[in-house]
């Protein structure tokens, strides 16, 4: 197979041994396989650009809370009132506890084991889920980077079982960029299956497919992401921007118990000395 | 351009000297600078030991600005710093403008306004004075904030208070009432100043709203009592603004405020820096009260 250029893309993140209180890093641990183990961070590579908003209340500009709400009697529910039900059918549900729940949660991983190296072509990307950067822990830096350059010539990702969070995943970590990424995949039991959605092959003409061959061949064009961005997002941020300096902001009144209700001496005087004061006009 | 210069036995170097920062009205960077100066000796007692925040308009008024509430790294060695607690815990450097060279390097960065806290960087959490912040809403303007300046001077007088006011230099009024006492807080400046402005807003509804709701204040006057808060800065008295023309947050007295409210003649409550030195240095400064007087707030 044909070895890929490597693309140079600046990493976010040094290349080096990193603090591990950083507040990016989301597990730190050590690749093994056969002899081998290389102790790593693992950190966020993608972060979304969704610009979000707050909901606040027309009238008093008060963020607004999601509350859980019985549908019954319009009340709030407080958390010591709230269980776990699995729905079996119609209005019918069997309790779970939290103890039961944790009995079948897997035990958080100290290492990322590779058990087999695969072809990453043979992976659909309809598997990925979601991407990280592995980055080498104090220590680590020569065996990371040897697992870098090996992988990205031979193309081969390793493919390991980890627990992250409370779920355990299956990942393919990879030579990306000349890092380590670590791609969360989905099993296959979550892929839906394309088979009622599409329809067949057959009566596609020869012609046809030789024409439509034609025009992709035509239009096809290197990879090159930064040529496309996020039109609506930096709109927006250019919208907001403009807002916020012919807009004066709207403030939250302060959250209850700061300032109530005041004394009722002072409330008092203060009716008072109106009542003189409207009279004497 | 740089101009190596010379404030108070400081040097400095002055740059963009003939930049016109208001450039609709034509007022310069030189002029800024030179007001600044003149007004030194009324400013300053006012930004002393303050925690400054820089509005800095470096393309003027026109164009867009940024607040600074860090005092900038490359400030000069004797430019006088305070460490002031942040909410996550850890620290900011701020500066405090307590001379005259401070004061045009603060100008010759563009911060056309200074803004300040209530309470000193010693002390943060001690206000020495409470403010009614009268904030016009849509369809109103100066001249109603004047009146209900004047309501609040009524309504505070029996509780043996005595307020000052100065012009906010844009549309609104401040009034304030000096504390000067260590035992003053926060917390209880922010629930007096609700309770009046609450009280004014009961018994003159079609004029007064406590509440920041934009729908809320349309044809009324807003009393901001939320700025009674360590985190919450305002504009320095003879503070220049960022608008179209440079008018200064300029003291005024009562009688004045009486008789221009009564002509209603809105342009005569937007004071431009020619005016404000000559009255401070015929008159002295209208707001030496706020920073001396000892006053006790009333069932708090």
């Amino acid at each position: 197979m044909k070895e890929r250029p490597l693309v140079r893309r600046p990493l976010p993140l040094p290349l080096t041994g990193r603090d591990e209180t950083a507040g990016q890093t989301v597990w730190s641990g050590t690749i093994s396989f056969s002899l081998v183990a290389i102790p790593v961070h693992l950190v966020k590579a993608v972060e979304p650009g969704r610009v979000s908003f707050r909901l606040l209340h027309n009238t008093d500009y008060s963020p607004l809370l999601k509350r859980m709400v019985c549908p019954k009697d319009g009340k709030v529910v407080p958390p010591d009132e709230i269980v776990r039900g699995y729905e079996i059918g119609p209005d019918q549900y069997i309790q779970i506890t939290d103890e039961e729940l944790d009995s079948v949660s897997p035990e958080r991983s100290r290492t990322i084991e590779i058990v087999e190296f695969i072809d990453m072509e043979e992976v659909d990307p309809i598997y990925y889920d979601h991407p990280y950067y592995l980055i080498p822990a104090r220590g680590g830096e020569k065996a990371y980077l040897l697992l870098v350059e090996v992988m990205r010539r031979t193309h081969k990702a390793g493919l390991a079982k980890f627990v992250l969070g409370e779920r355990e995943y299956l990942v393919a970590i990879k030579s990306t960029q000349g890092a380590l990424s670590l791609i969360t995949l989905h099993y296959s039991e979550e892929i839906l299956p394309d088979a009622d959605l599409v329809p067949d092959e057959r009566g596609v003409e020869a012609g046809k497919k030789e024409g439509m061959k034609k025009i992709i061949g035509e239009m096809t064009a290197d990879f090159e992401p930064d040529k496309y961005g996020d039109e609506r997002r930096k709109k927006m941020l250019k919208l907001l921007k403009k807002i916020e300096k012919e807009r004066t902001p709207v403030e939250a009144p302060a959250a209850d118990g700061e300032a109530g209700e005041g004394p009722v001496d002072l409330i008092a005087a203060l009716q008072e000395s109106m009542r003189r004061m409207k009279r004497n006009r | 351009m740089r101009k190596a210069s010379e404030v108070g036995g400081r040097p400095l170097s002055l740059s963009n000297l003939e930049k016109d920062l208001y450039p609709s009205y034509g007022f310069t960077k030189a002029e800024i600078l030179e007001y600044y100066r003149r007004i030194s000796p009324f400013i300053l007692p006012h930004l002393k030991g303050r925690a400054l925040t820089l509005k800095r308009y470096p393309n003027g008024v026109g164009e867009g600005f940024f607040f600074e509430k860090h005092c900038p790294s490359h400030r000069p060695s004797w430019v006088a710093t305070a460490e002031l607690p942040r909410h996550d815990g850890g620290e900011m450097t701020v500066c405090l403008v307590n001379d005259l060279p401070t004061l045009i390097w603060v100008g010759n960065l563009a911060s056309i306004e200074l803004h300040i806290p209530l309470a000193r960087a010693d002390s943060p959490q001690t206000p020495d004075c409470l403010v009614f912040d009268l904030d016009p809403g849509d369809q109103a303007g100066i001249l109603e904030c004047a009146r209900v300046a004047l309501i609040l001077r009524d309504l505070l007088l029996p509780l043996r208070l005595e307020g000052f006011v100065k012009t906010s230099g844009q549309k609104g009024i401040h009034l304030y009432v000096p504390l000067n006492r260590k035992e003053a807080t926060f917390a209880d400046t922010k629930q007096f100043s609700k309770t009046v402005a609450e009280a004014l807003q009961r018994n003159y509804p079609d004029l007064i709203t406590a509440k920041m709701a934009k729908a809320e204040r349309i044809k009324k006057v807003f009393i901001n009592w939320s700025q009674n808060d360590a985190s919450k800065t305002m504009v320095s008295v003879y503070s220049l603004r960022a608008r179209e023309k440079p008018f200064v947050s300029s003291p005024i007295s009562w009688g004045e405020l009486e008789d221009l409210a009564g002509q209603g003649d809105p342009e005569k409550l937007f004071i431009l820096p020619s005016a404000v030195l000559s009255r401070a240095e015929k008159g002295g400064d209208l707001f030496r009260e706020v920073l001396v007087k000892k006053q006790r707030l009333p069932y708090s």
